[in-house]
């Protein structure tokens, strides 16, 4: 395929992906806000989520961060602003992917801007503006996985799909953790770092004892049966980009095969000495560069940046 | 409010040919779809109306207006009034535009090698050698089955008399067949039913017969070419279409910036490497296909592809230079080259046309410029036109010292009425002017037109500019029996 459309295509997954799981953590965490958190720092959000180095000036209002989250079109890493980007990709490569993908996307666009969204989060019930986008965020990924078919280009959007999914687990464990050292409650900080992953349930179920640091720290990095585990996605991202071995450029297929198996067996066995929250934030740290090094290679080497 | 009322405004003007009514009756060729419609209540018709609406945008079938660093999406007027053709007529047109193609094909072939035609004094060679788009690097170059005009849009209107006109051959890159085929499918979403109850002639078969067409040109000796479809990217006007098109044929889209060439031969950037294009489909204008040989500030092209091009190594559709073709003051020989090369009578009428560069008629059109229309012979899109019949006596004389700078620039014709059909606007339905645009395919086995076209629709009351950057909309076109 044209690496310009792998490339647009690698992009235009990540940015549904980003958006998604922002959504469900704000979500979370807005519900956490109106609830169980007392004096939720919505400034820390802000600034978590907002452009690398960015300081909000104000402590915002819950509806303010909010409104500066999701639909604020001068913050250039607003929900609006990413799904713009997801369409302006898809749109790029309107022909490559399946034209319910496309509508898709495009009706997710209109939606976000709709005024009734704007009105919902701003005058309104949030949790409803937040179900009625994340539905239509579902509804892409059911459509790509009903029509898309099982080509080089399905494999790019999943390397995209699953290194965004794994960088934005960390940013919410980073997150969580700030709070947690600006006075948060371990527990609550842990329960709603769960839900924020959507795997509270399942952190019930498999560890069977109140939250623990440590078994939270597992879930989140080490757990291979958790979709949102750091190990789960990079697994993921290791076997689509497996699939690409028969179109590869043999040397570049083994470049990139190298950096993803170090990434991943760093990942595997350096998890598991990580007791303390200093050892957990210098490993977050070191995998999120290893990621860029790898999304940097995958840029130069498959989409013809070089 | 009743279905007689919704009819109440459709009044005739008897100038003018009305499609649908001839005096104050239904036409038989309307009837079978008006009692359909009448079946209809308003409510439900004005609901239909905006169901069609939510489909273009919930398709992205639109192009965005950049105002304030913003996008707004804007969808193409579309009318849900079929506009109805018999097969009689359309016998007349189908027959009428090949014999056309035909013979500009040869034209341009002539004129980029021997040029028979000047020689015989058929045309001017001061008219070839001043037009713009008549491309010197073209000369001498032989392309593959002589075949120049793969893919035209001929723009007919009605007279007064319901008798076909010519008004113009668009052989560059003409657009609107995707409005067309989505235009087809927009009906049956809004009148179930009512397509396999007319009779009507499917236009599906379009990028089938195209694809095939592109596939037949490559020069290599494969099983399966590489054809690609060159856009200029996603902001132009027309990127929809090119998408359609490329998605219908299975072929890949590409910019400028995904090809190379190398030593003579174009290549394309793939995740595996490079790859070898064989025929090049170009929605990009001839200025801007190559910087190298065209224009040098273009990144929409690509460096050296006409060099591949002239070496014969890729096929590009439409050929560089089919500009001269279908230069406005060429236009009026056309009738003489069916004559000259086919010895044949032309089967459809021809505007008269006045070139500027002749002072009588210079005298003559703008002592009668009520009744004339003046263009520009290089433009199109329904920019830099003046209608005689709606100006005032200033922009007259503004316009006639444009016109005396460089009158070779400048044509002009009587204006014609245009044809009118029933509209739905407003909440009720109203005749508006129309134009025909129908879509023909040359290829090594002949010239095929897909039954059917795009109707174009000047949306405003009285108004005789049907294009899209002037306000008009369009209409799905029904070919019956």
């Amino acid at each position: 395929m044209l690496s310009r459309v792998a490339d647009a295509v690698f992009w235009m997954a990540r940015y549904m992906e980003r958006t998604d799981n922002i959504l469900r953590a704000l979500r979370t965490n807005y519900i956490a806000s109106q609830d169980e958190i007392q004096n939720f720092d919505w400034h820390l959000w802000v600034e978590g989520l907002g452009p690398e180095g960015y300081v909000s000036e104000s402590n915002p209002t819950y509806r303010e961060a909010l409104h500066h989250l999701l639909l604020n079109k001068e913050n250039n890493t607003s929900l609006l602003i990413n799904v713009a980007r997801a369409r302006e990709n898809a749109r790029s490569v309107q022909d490559y992917i399946t034209k319910e993908v496309w509508q898709c996307i495009n009706d997710y666009y209109h939606l976000i801007r709709d005024p009734h969204t704007e009105q919902l989060l701003l005058a309104n019930d949030p949790v409803t503006a937040f179900d009625n986008l994340l539905r239509e965020s579902t509804l892409f990924y059911g459509t790509v996985d009903i029509t898309m078919n099982r080509g080089e280009g399905y494999s790019f959007l999943n390397i995209g799909k699953y290194i965004e999914r794994l960088l934005r687990s960390l940013d919410i464990l980073e997150l969580k953790i700030k709070e947690l050292e600006s006075g948060g409650i371990e527990v609550t900080q842990w329960k709603y770092l769960l839900y924020s992953l959507s795997g509270y349930e399942f952190h019930t179920k498999y560890y069977r004892n109140v939250l623990s640091t440590e078994n939270v720290f597992h879930q989140v990095i080490l757990n291979a049966q958790f979709p949102h585990s750091a190990l789960y996605c990079l697994s993921q991202v290791d076997r689509y980009f497996k699939r690409l071995d028969a179109i590869s450029v043999p040397e570049h297929f083994k470049e990139m095969e190298f950096l993803l198996g170090k990434a991943l067996s760093n990942l595997r066995y350096g998890g598991h000495e990580q007791k303390n929250l200093e050892q957990v934030k210098s490993l977050v740290l070191r995998t999120k560069i290893e990621i860029k090094d790898l999304g940097h290679k995958l840029a130069s080497l498959y989409f013809g940046y070089s | 409010m009743s279905f007689a009322s919704l009819l109440s405004e459709y009044s005739t003007h008897p100038n003018i040919w009305d499609e649908m009514c001839l005096k104050g009756e239904i036409r038989s060729h309307y009837k079978v779809f008006f009692e359909t419609l009448s079946q209809i209540s308003p409510e439900d018709l004005v609901k239909k109306d905006e169901l069609a609406k939510k489909l273009f945008m919930s398709q992205g079938i639109t192009f965005t207006v950049y105002s304030d660093g913003e996008g707004i999406e804007k969808i193409f007027p579309f009318d849900i009034i079929p506009r109805i053709i018999t097969a009689a007529e359309w016998t007349q047109i189908d027959s009428g535009i090949k014999q056309r193609i035909k013979a500009l094909n040869i034209f341009l072939r002539d004129i980029y090698h021997d040029q028979f035609i000047i020689k015989d004094g058929v045309i001017p060679a001061g008219l070839i050698h001043s037009c713009p788009n008549f491309l010197r690097e073209m000369v001498g170059v032989d392309v593959p089955f002589d075949i120049y005009t793969h893919i035209s849009g001929i723009d007919l209107i009605r007279d007064s008399d319901g008798s076909f006109y010519v008004l113009e051959d668009n052989l560059r890159t003409p657009s609107g067949v995707s409005y067309m085929l989505e235009n087809r499918s927009m009906t049956y979403r809004i009148f179930p039913g009512i397509l396999p109850k007319s009779n009507v002639r499917s236009v599906k078969d379009y990028p089938d017969l195209l694809l095939k067409n592109l596939l037949s040109l490559s020069n290599r000796q494969k099983s399966e070419p590489t054809v690609v479809l060159l856009t200029p990217g996603i902001y132009n006007s027309a990127y929809f279409e090119h998408t359609t098109l490329a998605r219908l044929m299975g072929i890949e889209l590409v910019e400028g910036r995904d090809l190379v060439v190398d030593n003579a031969k174009v290549y394309m950037k793939t995740t595996a490497g490079l790859k070898q294009v064989d025929v090049i489909y170009r929605r990009v204008d001839d200025e801007f296909i190559d910087p190298l040989i065209f224009n040098p500030n273009s990144i929409l092209g690509v460096s050296g592809l006409y060099y591949a091009y002239r070496k014969g190594n890729v096929a590009i559709v439409n050929a560089p230079g089919n500009g001269v073709a279908d230069d406005k003051a060429v236009y009026p020989f056309v009738p003489h080259m069916i004559k000259y090369y086919l010895n044949e009578e032309p089967i459809l009428k021809t505007v008269p046309t006045y070139g500027m560069d002749d002072p009588e008629h210079f005298q003559h059109v703008f002592s009668n410029i009520s009744r004339m229309v003046i263009k520009k012979t290089n433009e199109s899109g329904g920019y830099g036109m003046l209608m005689g019949h709606a100006v005032t006596e200033k922009e007259v004389n503004q316009y006639r010292k444009e016109v005396e700078k460089n009158p070779r620039h400048f044509i002009a014709q009587p204006i014609i009425s245009l044809s009118s059909v029933p509209c739905f606007i407003n909440n009720k339905i109203q005749p508006r002017h129309v134009d025909l645009r129908p879509f023909a395919l040359n290829g090594p086995q002949g010239i095929e037109i897909v039954p059917g076209g795009l109707t174009r629709v000047a949306l405003r009351e009285g108004s005789l500019v049907v294009n899209s950057s002037q306000g008009g909309g369009s209409k799905d076109t029904w070919i019956v029996g």
